[in-house]
Parts: C-alpha cells; structure tokens; sequence
C-alpha cells in the first residue's frame, strides 16, 4: 500500500529517539488510518517468577535506574543488558522486585515519563528482546520486575498525538483532550508552578488548545474515549504477555476530567482502575498494580478499592507522607511526628500493601507535610538553595544524614520494619552521595559504583562520554564508596544492609504483620509490634532511639509475659518479660529488633506461681 | 480467718504505722506517728485472697488527723511476687498492699463494671460506658501523691490516698468536661465515691489510658539537652562563642508548644463553658494581690537574695488591685505544668485537676483567673529549660541559650492559645504578677528543699522584674 507508506514517512516522531531498524508503532499505518503497532506475540516471552500471589507484600523493592546501573556496550548509557548482568549482585543482596522507572521510547524531557511509545525500547537502553532476557534471567533469581507505566499522558512525540494534532477527524482525532478555549476545568490546580503558567496549551496545528496536567509536552490522554481505555489495557497487555510482573502506574489520579471538579480522583478515574484490576486478576496472575497517588493516605486508599473483596484496584500505593516525618522525628528527637501520621493510616483492604522508601528518583516530597514542617524541614536539611526542586529536597539519604552510620542504620532498620513494603534506592546501599551542582534532579543519578577503578567499573567508555560524571569527592567519591570494596569488609553499610534484608526475610511479621505502636513514656523512643498469626506466631518488638542520646524505656510487654526477647541481629537472649514493665537502653540513634519467644503453652503463668 | 475487715484494720494498726512512712503518697512523713486509727473497714471480695478496703486516721499529734484510704490483701499464703508489698502478719495471714495484686485490683474493675454499692461505697461508670473487666492491672511506677493502676493498657484507676472532705476537683472537672465534649483531657469512665460523715468523699476516678503518651516535661526537656548539644559543639570551634538560636535546632519545640497553647485555651474555654464565668470584683483583686503580698512578706524575710527586688516586686503585685480591664473568674485546672500535660499522637491532654496542692478544697475549686493556669506553664518552660545538667558548657553560653530556649516556647504557647481565647500577654500586668507570685513560691521552695536551683526563680525575678 504505497499510499500508506507515504502516510508513514510523514510521521515525524521519530527524532528524539530513533527507533530506525526497531519495531515501533506507526512502522504502518493501515488503509483506516490506524497505526500498526507491535504485539506481543512477535516476541518471545520469559518464564514466569515462582508463584505467590502475595509476594509484594512481604517483598523488598529496589528502585533501579537502567541508564545509571551498569553499561553493557561502552558507550556511557547503562542499559537493559548491563543491568542483566548485575543481577547476581542484586540477588545476593537480597532484593525481591526490581521497580524500573520507564525505559520506553521517549524523547526524555521528563526523565522518559514522556513516553513517545509504549511498545518500543529506548534505543540506548536496548530493544524489547534485551527486557525479556532481563526478566528472565531475574525470573531465575527469584527477582521480579516491575516498570512505571504513564497513563495519563503521553510525550507530544507519541504517534498517536501527532495523529491527533493532523488529523481531528481520523481514529485518533479524540485520543486528547482539545478544546476551542483554554478556560475549561478552572478549578484543577496546576502541579509543576515553577514551569508551567495554564493546563491549556495551544497547538497552531491542529488550531486548538489541549489539556495536560504536567509539562506541556505532555498531553492528557482523553479517557472519555472508549478507544483510550481500550488502547492502555493493550498496552498492559503486551508487556504482560511478555512476562513482566507490574506496574507502577504514574499520575493515576488525573486520567479523567469533570468541569466543577479539581479533575482529580475522580469517580470514572476509579472506574477504570478496576477495568485494569479486573485484566491482571482474570489473565495474569500474581501481578501486581502500585499507584503512585501523591496524596494523604486517607485519600490514597482510595486507589485499593473495594475492601469487602480484599481491593479492586491498585494492589499497592506509595505511603507518601511518612517519609519526611521519619526525617523530622529524628531531627526532632520525638516518635511523634511518626506516631502521628501511622495513627491516621486507615486500615488497607486485606489483598493490599504500601510502599515505603526513603528517597528515589525524584526530590523528597514536602507535598505531604504541614508548612511550618516544610520550612522546618527544609532549614534543618537543605542549607542550600540548589538543594530544593519544587517542592522538595534533591539529596541522597547519606548526605542529607551527614554520612554518619548511625543513623544510616536507625534510617534503614525503620523502613525495613514500618508496615509496608520497602524500596530501596539504587546506591543507598552502599551510601552513595550526590552531585548537587547537576541540574534538575540529575544530582540523585549519577552512575552506579561499582569499583575503585575507571568510571567506578559503571562503564569501560571514555569518562567524557558518560552521561553524568561519577560522584569523585573525597567522601563519597567511587574510590572510596564502592560495592567492591564494601562486598569484602564485614563491617561496611552495604553488608549491614544485606544482613538486615536477611533477618526481614526471616520473619513473616515485617511484611504481612499486624501493627502496633507500643506505649513508653519516653518521647524519643519509638517502639513497635508486628505481629504475624496466620501460619504459627510471629511476634517482632522493634524499638527505635530517635534522639542522638542513649535513653531508657520501659515497654509493658505484660501480654507476652514469661516470653524471651531475641535479638534478631545477634541471636542473643535477652532476660525473659516479667510481670514488670521491660526496661531497655538503647545508644543514641540505637535501634533493636526482637523476636518473642513465647513459652510452650503447657507451662502456664499459674504453675509459675505456684 | 474470721475477724472483721474492722477488727483485722485495728490488729494491725502498729504495722501500719511503721509502714505508712515508707510510703510515696504519705504526706506526715516530716512528723512521728502516734497512732493509726481505723474510720471504717469494709470487705470487698473473698476468703483468700480477702479483699478490704479501708480509711485509716494518722494521729500525728496535732489537732487535724490526715486521713488516708488504703486497699488491704490478705492472704494464707503470699507468693514470692507479692513480698514486697507485705503489710503484716495477722495470725497465719499475711496482710499486704492489694494495689500489686492483679487477682485483687480485678475485684475493683469488677464492681466498677456492675455498678454496685458496697457498704456506702459506690462503684459507678459515667453514663453510656461499659467497662471490659477482662484487663489485668498493675501500679503505674511514677512517682506519685496517689496510686495509678493501669489495667491492660485500656484503663487508668487513680486511687486517691490523702482524702479530703468534698468531691474531688479532678473528678468534678473530668466529668463537666466530658459533658461538653472536651478533647484534650483523657475520657472519664467511671468512679469510686462514698461518704466520710456529711461530707461526701471521692475514692477513685477510672480513665481512659492514653498509651501512647508522653509527658510534656519530656519532650520539652529533650528538646533542651538538643539545643544545648549544639551549643557545645560550637563553643569548641574557634571564634563561635555564641549560642545556638533555637528556632534552628533540630529539635525544636515551638510547634508543639504552640499546639499546647491551642490545647490549654479550648480546655480553659470548655471548663467556661461547662461551669460558667464571672467577673472579678474589686475586693477580689485587692484579695489577689493581698495574698500574693504576704507570701512576698513571708518568703522576703526567709531568703536574703530576694531583698533586692522586694519594692519591685511590691510595686508589680500593687498593679493588680489596678488592673482596669475586666479580669474573668472561672475554673481552672490550679497546677499547671509540663508535667501535667501528656502529649498523644494525636493531641495534647491536660491530667491531674486536683489544682493547687496542699491548700483547702475550698480554695482549690474557687473560680480563678485562667491566667493563673498560663503563668503556671510559663514558669514551667523556664524550669525546662535550665533543668537540662550544664555538664562541661560555658555557664554563659548555656543561659543564654536556655533564656532564648525559653523566650521561644513562652511565645509560640501564648500564641497558641490565643488563637483559642483571649491573648494572655493582652492582660500584661496581672500574667507577670501571677508568674511573679509562683517565682516567689518557688524561690521558698528551692530555699527550703534545693538550694541549688534557686538560680533559678531567683534569675527569673530579676528578669520580670527589670
Ligand atoms: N490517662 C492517662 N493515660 C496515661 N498516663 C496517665 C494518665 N493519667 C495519668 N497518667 C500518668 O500517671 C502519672 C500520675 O498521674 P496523676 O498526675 O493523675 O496522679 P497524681 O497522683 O495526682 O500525681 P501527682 O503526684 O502529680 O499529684 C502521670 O504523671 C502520667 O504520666
């Protein structure tokens, strides 16, 4: 069909990212003007992770960035392959998920959320073939793989827009939200202020406005067309066929618009979230949906759905709030600003699990703190301006912690112990720092580091190609922090770390427990019970110094009297849960672990007595 | 064992005696006893265990007899658990404190639950509560003037121990605030009240447990020996010989000072709701500032360092007969400091309304000057804030550090309180007048029981004074 070809030459979305000799959407385009795109059957397909349908949530998360993990080809890019062959690393560390942020064609003027193809690989990442061997060989390992998808928008690049924009009468004229005036939906606040002055944006091609949430190269899909919905869920499809074992789905609170509203958590939106639910949960089992919701926890619970079925919805969400209380609390020297924001946690569908983090790609989000914490928080950590992106801090968790293991270790014992499941951020491990002088939030990406040598072992390339220099100060600097180095001493962070992972893994209580914040007096001291009775008795007492002096504290433990406290690091017994409340001490930003040993059930408190 | 729970009281009155010494809430510790008298004895529960409660008179040579309630054990066989809380023998019996018992103090819960009398004791919940008398108990370990058993983390029971005549003040506000729907005190569940003679008596007041809370004094304290941390490692750098601003420590407490402030107005607002306001007539400020003169009077004549501000501060009590704008009367709570103050995770509570200790009922429930209440937790931030030990820091550096610590928290808590009611430092003369009038009190106090820290009112005088 010459004619269609003629069409497809005219397709001018290829220029950020060329996908030339790379499968991709609008190769073709048919005679009804419908793009031809890619199936997942052209491919092969990886073999599926053991099963367990519940496996996010007892599962530790590691958030890996493919471009700043390893590069497999020298040319100053990590890739698909090079991350394939980190991933002894990542299975002898422990991890369970790997969470990608998006590696799909893009023209990257948002960090590749501004996806111009949802069905073609970045090329400097790889193809399509290289991700199925990632997920293979992580399937082995007993890792999964789980990848952003963007939903509400996609790059002005994507076919379908430029299809939109040239043609308002042909199959995908209403994929976009376009409108005469640039005065509808008032009411929907616009996110990124420091960028972007309206929702609206003018296209001189199409001769009208169209609607997007966040930067204006990025138009809102239009969910009031049946077709859009239709699209996505092949989206998810594909990849799903391919082996992958979720989504992140990023921005989901925006897919649909009502005027009166602030366009956001709609009812429609929820709607079809249970359409995509409903796909994972018929076709593909064990895979899961996390929603990024920026949002008060109480709202977020929104995206789990319905609790009478376990959830219908998102089976997981990020609890964005906690982490900056977890920085103010230590700050502060007081559990509450933690305490407080777990008491208003409402209670999540059975099926259903939070994220937790300390930091990842993006600023620490101040969203979700009062102002007068957000001041706080940005006087007690960010002593310089280029330190701030929005609304938020640009610092890896070493630096914003002044590098001192202590409190790297109080940081990391509570994200592994909180209810939820943790994700880690690439480098934390080992406590990288950052390269504040970077633009944008590139100072929290530079190269993995790997070694003491060349290019921190990320790249063999000449060190001018890579695509951020490798942190070289004399504190963080990959000669002194590096996996090499950290691998072979017993005492370092990144074996601490590992260790740490281990003892969760040990014990059901961290991922599928009850939580219980334990009273003390003691304002500093935060002290917790998770409790895992399903499958036999799993009781964990953490207790947690958030001041930088030692400090006493009494728990009633009077419920598991006659119990035996272990510390779970160590193995060592502690003396057995009298009558009297339990006293500890613990070392400035000191933190314990316990497993109750509870007594055989024969012996019981009367016969003691007697 | 068949005396009665009278009889057995009266055999083991000289055991009493020289146990009732040994005692936290026995308040004649300063005086012998020459005799401890029964009132009345009543059996609560069991053959062994026996449960008896009882009201004892303390002869302790003077012409008022304290009176305190005791809950005995008796018991043919005391376990191991339970030796520390041994009374005396009373033929093959042990008699023994019964607050350590948990088989006991059930009994308590138990009644409470049912809502039953018992020779003139009365066991009630409030209305629309129902009590789980499932809960075990045990004594709080605080250091206390009663004795605070929590069951199960759920409930409190304040056994109040010294009686006096009259409803008890912390009972009657608990129960007038819950009836408007007071949030920051903890929720009043039940009580034990009888009758001593004419006067009606209160026993024991149940709580709801606050178990995630934490003192006031705590926190602010923490955040304190933050601040002054800080100060220590600069005073060690070259060329910084200055203080730490605390609104830049890291553990700031202004936000939680302002909350409390929030906190102390709605509870100042609620009890003025609840229990009404009147308007202070003259007679009553030339009363106020007559008495807060003769302490000045008494405490002068006592400690030498306070001579030098005597005409100041006679002078600063002589405005409050002149205070012009109308000065509100209501309830108070009386004794208010950061150590009556719990913070939940949720909010702050006041504890404690018995109001000012060791003055007569009747002036502990006469409507006051909410002031009172505000200049009460003032005086407290200054205490915080120089409680903090000076270890190895530079003396000036540390009370420059712990003024500015104070001056900061001082603020945000009248800031936070009048976002409630009335701006406390609106009424300048008579705040400063009751800050002055409890610096005196405790300068008699320091004086008296620890000399050491009488820099501390001491320095706070002058400042309020200059
Ligand atoms: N509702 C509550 N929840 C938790 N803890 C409480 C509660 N009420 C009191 N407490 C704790 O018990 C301690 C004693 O309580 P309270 O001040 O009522 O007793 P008290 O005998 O009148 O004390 P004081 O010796 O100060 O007169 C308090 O300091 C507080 O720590």
């Amino acid at each position: 069909m010459p004619s269609d070809d003629l069409r497809a030459q005219t397709l001018d979305h290829q220029s950020p990212s060329d996908l030339e000799g790379i499968p991709h959407t609008g190769e073709a385009v048919r005679s009804d003007g419908h793009l031809v795109e890619p199936q997942a059957k052209d491919f092969e397909h990886a073999k599926a992770a053991p099963r367990d349908p519940y496996w996010y949530k007892h599962a530790v998360f590691y958030e890996v960035l493919v471009r700043a993990f390893h590069d497999s080809d020298c040319n100053g890019t990590g890739d698909l392959t090079g991350l394939t062959q980190k991933l002894d690393y990542l299975q002898w560390l422990g991890v369970d998920c790997l969470w990608l942020p998006p590696f799909y064609a893009s023209p990257l003027r948002d960090g590749g959320y501004d996806i111009s193809d949802y069905r073609a690989v970045l090329p400097e990442f790889g193809t399509v073939e290289d991700f199925v061997v990632l997920l293979d060989e992580a399937h082995k390992r007993g890792i999964r793989v789980i990848t952003d998808l963007v939903m509400n928008h996609t790059s002005d690049q994507h076919p379908w827009f430029q299809e939109s924009r040239r043609d308002p009468d042909g199959p995908y004229g209403d994929y976009y939200v376009w409108s005469d005036k640039d005065t509808g939906y008032a009411d929907a606040r616009i996110i990124f202020v420091d960028t972007e002055g309206s929702n609206w944006t003018y296209d001189p091609v199409r001769g009208q406005f169209y609607w997007h949430r966040f930067f204006s190269h990025q138009p809102d899909l239009n969910y009031e067309n049946p077709a859009v919905g239709d699209a996505m869920i092949d989206v998810l499809r594909f990849w799903l066929d391919l082996g992958i074992d979720g989504f992140r789905l990023d921005a989901v609170p925006y897919l649909f618009e009502q005027e009166g509203t602030n366009c956001e958590n709609l009812p429609r939106t929820h709607e079809f979230l249970k359409r995509c639910r409903k796909v994972v949960d018929d076709e593909y089992p064990d895979r899961v949906l996390l929603a990024e919701a920026n949002q008060w926890p109480a709202d977020v619970v929104e995206y789990f759905g319905d609790a009478a079925v376990g959830g219908d919805e998102a089976h997981m969400a990020f609890h964005f709030p906690l982490m900056p209380r977890i920085f103010m609390a230590v700050r502060r020297e007081s559990r509450f600003p933690i305490s407080e924001i777990l008491a208003q946690t409402p209670t999540i569908p059975s099926g259903c699990q939070w994220g937790i983090f300390l930091r990842n790609h993006d600023e620490l989000t101040l969203e979700m703190v009062t102002d007068e914490e957000r001041d706080y928080m940005y006087s007690e950590y960010v002593k310089d301006p280029r330190m701030r992106a929005n609304i938020g801090i640009r610092r890896r968790l070493a630096p914003l912690l002044d590098n001192d293991r202590n409190q790297l270790e109080l940081f990391t014992a509570l994200l592994l112990s909180l209810p939820g499941s943790p994700v880690l951020y690439y480098g934390d491990e080992i406590g990288m720092g950052d390269n504040i002088w970077l633009g944008d939030r590139d100072s929290v990406r530079t190269p993995m580091q790997w070694t003491p040598d060349r290019n921190a072992g990320f790249s063999r390339c000449d060190p001018g190609r890579i695509y951020l220099p490798v942190i070289m100060d004399p504190v963080y600097g990959y000669q002194a922090v590096n996996v090499e180095a950290q691998s072979t001493s017993s005492q370092s962070l990144l074996n601490w770390t590992r260790r740490m992972i281990q003892v969760r893994r040990e014990h059901p209580a961290f991922g599928l427990g009850d939580f219980t914040e334990l009273g003390c007096s003691n304002p500093s001291v935060l002290a917790y019970l998770r409790k895992y009775t399903d499958d036999g008795n799993d009781l964990v007492i953490c207790v947690n110094n958030m001041s930088r002096f030692p400090q006493p504290v009494e728990l009633d433990l009077s419920e598991y009297q006659d119990g035996v406290p272990v510390e779970l690091t160590g193995g060592v017994r502690f003396p057995p849960i009298g009558e009297l409340p339990y006293l500890l001490t613990l070392p400035g930003h000191g933190f314990y672990w316990f497993n109750i040993e509870l007594p055989t059930p024969d012996v019981t408190r009367d016969q003691y007595r007697c | 064992m068949t005396n009665t729970a009278a009889d057995l009281i009266a055999d083991i009155s000289d055991s009493l005696a020289a146990v009732l010494p040994e005692q936290r809430w026995f308040a004649g510790k300063d005086r012998p006893i020459r005799a401890v008298l029964p009132v009345r004895a009543t059996d609560l529960a069991g053959s062994d265990p026996r449960l008896i409660h009882a009201v004892v008179e303390v002869d302790q040579g003077e012409s008022y007899r304290d009176r305190y309630q005791l809950m005995l054990g008796v018991r043919s066989d005391l376990p191991e658990f339970l030796g520390h809380a041994w009374v005396a023998a009373c033929g093959d019996h042990a008699v023994y404190q019964a607050v350590h018992d948990p088989e006991l103090t059930a009994v308590l819960l138990d009644l409470m639950a049912r809502g039953v009398e018992v020779d003139g004791l009365g066991f009630a919940t409030e209305p629309g509560v129902t009590l789980d008398t499932e809960q075990r108990s045990r004594p709080v370990g605080a250091e206390q003037s009663n004795t605070s058993l929590v069951y199960g983390q759920t409930y409190i029971l304040k056994l109040f121990r010294k009686l006096a005549a009259g409803r008890s003040p912390d009972l009657e506000l608990h129960r007038a605030l819950t009836a408007v729907g007071c949030k920051h005190i903890a929720a009043l569940l039940g009580s034990i009240e009888g009758a001593l003679g004419a006067d009606p008596v209160t026993y024991g007041m149940m709580s709801e447990f606050l178990r995630s809370a934490a003192e006031g004094w705590a926190m602010a304290t923490a955040s304190v020996r933050d601040l002054l941390a800080d100060n220590q490692v600069i005073e060690g750098a070259p060329g910084h010989a200055q203080p730490n601003d605390p609104a830049d420590a890291g553990g700031d407490f202004a936000s939680e000072a302002r909350r409390l402030g929030h906190a102390v107005a709605t509870v100042h607002t609620d009890l003025a709701t609840a229990l009404g306001v009147s308007v202070a007539s003259r007679g009553y400020l030339d009363a106020l500032a007559a008495g807060m003169q003769r302490r000045l009077h008494r405490v002068v004549s006592q400690v030498a360092e306070l001579a030098p501000h005597a005409d100041v501060l006679r002078a600063a009590f002589d405005e409050v007969r002149d205070v012009d704008a109308p000065v509100p009367l209501q309830r108070i709570h009386g004794d208010l400091h950061l150590g009556q103050v719990l913070r939940t995770v949720s909010r702050w509570v006041l504890i404690d309304f018995e109001g000012e200790p060791m003055i007569p009922l009747a002036d502990r429930i006469a409507p006051a000057s909410a002031l009172r209440d505000v200049a009460g937790m003032l005086r407290s931030f200054d205490y915080a804030a120089h409680h903090v030990p000076l270890g190895d820091a530079d003396p000036e550096i540390h009370a420059a550090a712990a003024l500015a610590w104070t001056t900061r928290n001082q603020e945000a808590f009248c800031d936070g309180y009048a976002q409630v009611a009335a701006d406390p430092r609106k009424d300048a003369a008579l705040l400063r007048a009751f800050e002055l009038d409890k610096a005196i009190y405790e300068v008699s106090y320091e004086h008296a029981n620890r000399p050491a820290w009488l820099p501390i009112p001491l320095a706070a005088v002058a400042r309020l004074t200059s």
